[in-house]
């Protein structure tokens, strides 16, 4: 253990802290260089072993124990499989049975079941998309109380005798009128029949959107090749590929915005609640289950629009919004916002209708264009001195903006009123299912590939929570409750995969570890460490001391 | 420096003086006990007078102290404050209880220092034991020490925890082992962290036990010791319940001393190191802060088994850099005992080095916080920085006090080797 040392060697200045310093002088050389210093008592190298292992044992009983406690990472058990499962799509198959009720009270009961028949085999032979079905039944007689099952069909067909065979839409009712020469009706041996062709085929093109649009959603995401439907043309998937950036992203609640601004000083006031009342309300009040809506309204005065030409180009559209002085903040409150602008200046859109791609009507389309993603922007001309702006003087900017609305929401383009809302709730009904699931593959995909990631209970909650309402959801799929469990679990599943605690470990590999214990411990380990094995070397030596000398004493 | 004779007027003097002097300032000078109070190096968020006002007056509204998150203290300051006349009316009263437990912490380490336990422990004795400064004198040391002062002054509550430790010393070397014990179970009750000097001060009560009603077998004084300390701390704790009506007090005091919630700048190590800490390691590093703080009683207690009261300082010297919320009351405790090792300063070699880098740092200490919080003109790492130069310092201090005690012990086996260099090997 002794060494002989030089004389006048300051060393024990060099002790690193008060810990070293307690065995500062434990032993010592003599001042001659080569003198031997004397042996150490037995009592000293006990009380030294002792030292140490007063150390080592706070390290061990106490230091090792709480390392386990405050660094093991919390996971909580995911059903890992089930959630991979869910996101290939293997879980549940979406499948929307769509009922078609056919009232048919000139018809005989019995030519009606025919009828029935054929078009339902012509139906049959028409669809190539196994996901969406299309089911159709004979509406009970009028004077019958509706069934349940009554309230749920998505379309009723109105058969009607008539000249020709027609087909029209009811603006109000999800309704299709069809009237038919009355020679068309089947006989009961025919097995085929064109009045029946012709059902299946206007039913057809009615819903050709809906099945174009989910059969994209379908392919679109991770759902394997085999359910995916076949057909859809490369044109056909690049509307809907278009159609689908152009619509916002899904939230629960949406923030509409309504905003008046004048180029110069008037008019500065407008009866915009009792427009919202009149023109939009009653559509905002259909999206209701599938969408909450929050409304705010503003005036701007002497608003300079972005661009100052006073005949605006395509290319000036996009720039119009003057997002430096307008004040259109991106989002009130969490929810997305929809900004829907009333510009009164005297700039008008060059081209005509060229420009717009929305219009349903000539006259809108040389003044209004929709903003992917954010809103509509209205020019809306009016004679000079106008102070105010009536209910009546916004009718025509609501309606666009009501349409607009629908399209922002991704509702399909072509049908009635009704038939595009309950299709807009079908589509977000999968879109919200493929969503969640395919954020629970993420999830449970995480879960696979950071080990050291903690996973909290409240997550594991969420996940159990989200499969619940999927499967609820699924079963149910294309009603209201189907979408109302749709909502719930996307929801939950967003929370889930966003939780904020699992968020802060997310960068943290193992290696970081050894930069945040190092500094600190490596330097605390140096002298616990060397003690150690200093006094395990010493004890070693003693031990065949003792031995040679034992050896020794046998041998006098 | 030998003190001469002590008569009963030079004590008295003393005493007078010292209270006159803390009187005079607190008359004098009306604003600083509140500019002292609301200084970091002397209020922490366990000590602070004015947090205390907070509780107190929360408790007297009939409101829990603890809500609002502000007092942190033990609850039996509360029934002992609110006995006082109201701090706003009639501030004299609170002055003259502060500056009574002043005089008291120095009557207690009159006592230590008159027994001799620092020179000539029951198993060591120095012979360097009769150069040493008299009890008066290190009261004198004490009472007009500028950070006794100071704490005083700005009315810390750690005051009291330091007389409890002086008196558990004192009561300890004079040869009653329960009023130590007592003495050291209200210092716990009041800020934690004294419990840790529970195996030195057995070891001393059990060194300095009367011999006609001595305990004999060790393990026999241990479960003793242990039996008293836990059942003052039971009566204490349940006397606290009484007052408070919920154990809430036990997570707002030792609950924040424990997990360092309060982050607010004081004179030690931890709160710098626990803003910068990743919040999944902090439970982490909090064991093993704790775990270091008291990592040094076993080793310390074993290296100087012949000399408990040199263990009880430095122990109190390395509390006082390395406890979670230290304060310059607790380098006041430290400084106050280390007078005691009169005859171990020749030993010491960096006294002076020690003594500037303190005086440097206590200059400096507040006019980096100046800069950091009230100028703008520095950031956080200024007033670390001098922190760590006054944490740096006090350790020289500990290091070389312990080494000079180890040299001292060190030249009785070695007699031929006094007075020559040495070096470790």
């Amino acid at each position: 253990m002794s060494l002989p040392q030089p004389p006048g060697d300051d060393g024990a200045a060099k002790s690193p802290g008060p810990a070293a310093g307690a065995e500062t002088v434990a032993a010592s050389s003599g001042p001659q260089a080569k003198k031997q210093p004397p042996p150490e008592k037995p009592s000293d190298v006990r009380r030294r072993s002792r030292i140490i292992l007063s150390f080592w044992l706070i390290v061990l009983c106490l230091g090792l124990p709480i390392w386990w406690q405050t660094t093991s990472i919390y996971r909580a058990d995911l059903p890992l499989h089930e959630m991979l499962e869910w996101a290939d799509g293997k879980a549940c198959r979406p499948v929307f049975p769509l009922r078609i009720n056919i009232q048919a009270d000139s018809l005989q009961d019995q030519e009606a079941q025919n009828l029935l028949r054929l078009t339902q085999h012509a139906l049959d032979d028409l669809n190539d998309f196994s996901g969406h079905h299309l089911r159709l039944q004979l509406s009970p007689p009028p004077g019958h109380p509706p069934e349940s099952s009554d309230r749920e069909s998505a379309l009723t067909i109105r058969l009607v005798p008539g000249d020709t065979a027609t087909a029209s839409l009811d603006p109000h009712e999800p309704v299709l009128d069809i009237t038919y020469p009355p020679n068309a009706i089947p006989t009961a041996t025919s097995s085929s029949s064109s009045l029946a062709t012709y059902v299946a085929g206007q039913l057809r093109s009615t819903f050709a959107e809906e099945q174009a649009t989910i059969s994209y959603l379908l392919s679109t995401s991770s759902m394997p090749s085999e359910s995916r439907p076949l057909g859809l043309s490369p044109e056909s998937a690049e509307s809907l590929a278009k159609r689908a950036t152009r619509s916002l992203k899904y939230a629960p609640t949406y923030h509409l915005t309504f905003s008046l601004f004048t180029s110069g000083p008037l008019p500065s006031s407008w009866d915009i609640g009792a427009a919202i009342a009149d023109y939009m309300k009653p559509v905002l009040t259909v999206l209701s289950p599938i969408h909450n809506f929050t409304i705010d309204t503003q005036v701007q005065l002497y608003a300079t629009p972005g661009v100052p030409n006073e005949v605006l180009n395509k290319e000036d559209l996009s720039s119009f919004v003057n997002a430096a002085e307008w004040p259109l903040s991106p989002s009130i409150g969490g929810a997305p916002t929809i900004n829907f602008v009333v510009f009164v200046g005297n700039q008008t859109i060059a081209g005509e209708r060229a420009e717009s791609e929305h219009a349903n009507t000539g006259e809108s389309a040389a003044h209004s264009w929709l903003i992917p993603q954010w809103g509509t922007i209205y020019l809306l001309p009016l004679p000079d001195g106008t102070a105010h702006l009536s209910s009546a003087a916004l009718k025509q900017p609501l309606l666009t903006f009501t349409s607009h609305l629908l399209s922002l929401l991704g509702a399909p383009r072509s049908g009635s009123l009704p038939l595009r809302l309950s299709t807009l709730g079908r589509i977000r009904s999968a879109d919200l299912l493929l969503r969640a699931s395919s954020t629970l593959g993420s999830l449970a995909r995480l879960a696979l590939a950071l080990p050291s990631i903690s996973i909290p209970s409240s997550v594991a909650d969420g996940v159990s929570t989200t499969m619940l309402h999927l499967r609820r959801a699924c079963e149910t799929l294309g009603g209201a409750e189907g979408l109302a469990h749709a909502r719930v679990a996307e929801a939950e599943a967003e929370r889930a995969f966003f939780e904020k605690s699992m968020v802060g470990q997310l960068y943290f590999p193992d290696e970081h570890k050894i930069a945040v214990y190092l500094p600190l411990l490596g330097p605390v380990a140096v002298p616990l460490v060397m003690g150690l094995i200093n006094e395990l070397r010493a004890w070693r030596r003693r031990r065949r001391e003792r031995r040679e000398r034992g050896r020794g004493k046998k041998m006098e | 420096m030998d003190g001469g004779k002590v008569t009963q007027g030079r004590t008295a003097g003393l005493y007078v003086g010292a209270a006159v002097l803390r009187l005079a300032i607190f008359t004098l000078l009306p604003g600083l006990p509140d500019l002292l109070t609301g200084r970091v190096e002397i209020s922490t968020p366990v000590t602070s007078f004015k947090r205390l006002q907070e509780g107190l007056f929360l408790y007297n509204h009939n409101v829990s102290p603890y809500d609002g998150g502000v007092y942190h203290q033990a609850p039996l300051f509360l029934p002992l404050f609110s006995l006082l006349p109201s701090f706003s009316n009639l501030p004299i009263f609170t002055y003259l209880l502060y500056i009574a437990v002043d005089l008291l912490s120095a009557s207690a380490l009159w006592k230590i220092a008159d027994s001799g336990e620092a020179g000539s422990a029951a198993l060591f004795t120095s012979p360097r034991r009769d150069k040493r400064w008299s009890g008066y004198v290190i009261a004198a040391v004490f009472l007009f020490n500028p950070f006794t002062l100071a704490t005083c002054i700005g009315r810390s509550t750690s005051v009291f925890t330091t007389c409890a430790i002086l008196h558990a010393i004192a009561k300890a070397v004079s040869g009653a082992p329960f009023g130590a014990l007592v003495a050291l179970s209200f210092a716990t009750y009041l800020s934690l962290y004294p419990l840790l000097l529970l195996p030195p001060l057995a070891l001393l009560c059990y060194d300095r036990q009367r011999p006609e009603r001595a305990t004999k077998s060790a393990a026999k004084f241990t479960s003793i010791c242990a039996s008293v300390v836990a059942g003052v701390l039971g009566v204490l704790f349940g006397m606290s319940y009484l007052i408070t009506d919920s154990w809430e007090f036990l997570v707002s005091t030792y609950g924040i001393q424990l997990t360092l919630s309060d982050l607010t700048p004081n004179v030690g190590l931890w709160w710098y190191f626990f803003i910068e800490m990743f919040d999944s390691f902090r439970a982490f590093f909090l064991g093993v802060f704790w775990l270091h703080l008291s990592c040094y009683v076993g080793g310390l207690t074993l290296r100087i088994r012949r000399q408990p009261l040199v263990v009880l300082t430095l122990l109190l010297g390395i509390f006082a850099i390395f406890k979670p919320y230290p304060s310059i009351s607790d380098t006041s405790l430290f400084l106050a005992l280390v007078p005691l090792y009169r005859h171990v300063f020749p030993l010491m070699r960096y006294t002076f080095l020690a003594a500037s880098v303190i005086a440097y740092a206590s200059c400096l200490g507040p006019a980096f916080y100046y800069l950091w919080i009230y100028a703008g003109s520095g950031n956080a790492n200024f007033f670390y920085a001098v922190t760590l130069v006054w944490n740096l310092g006090l350790s020289l201090l500990v290091c070389d006090l312990m080494f000079a005690v180890l040299r001292d012990e060190w030249e009785v086996e070695r007699p031929e080797m006094a007075g020559k260099e040495i070096r470790q090997i």
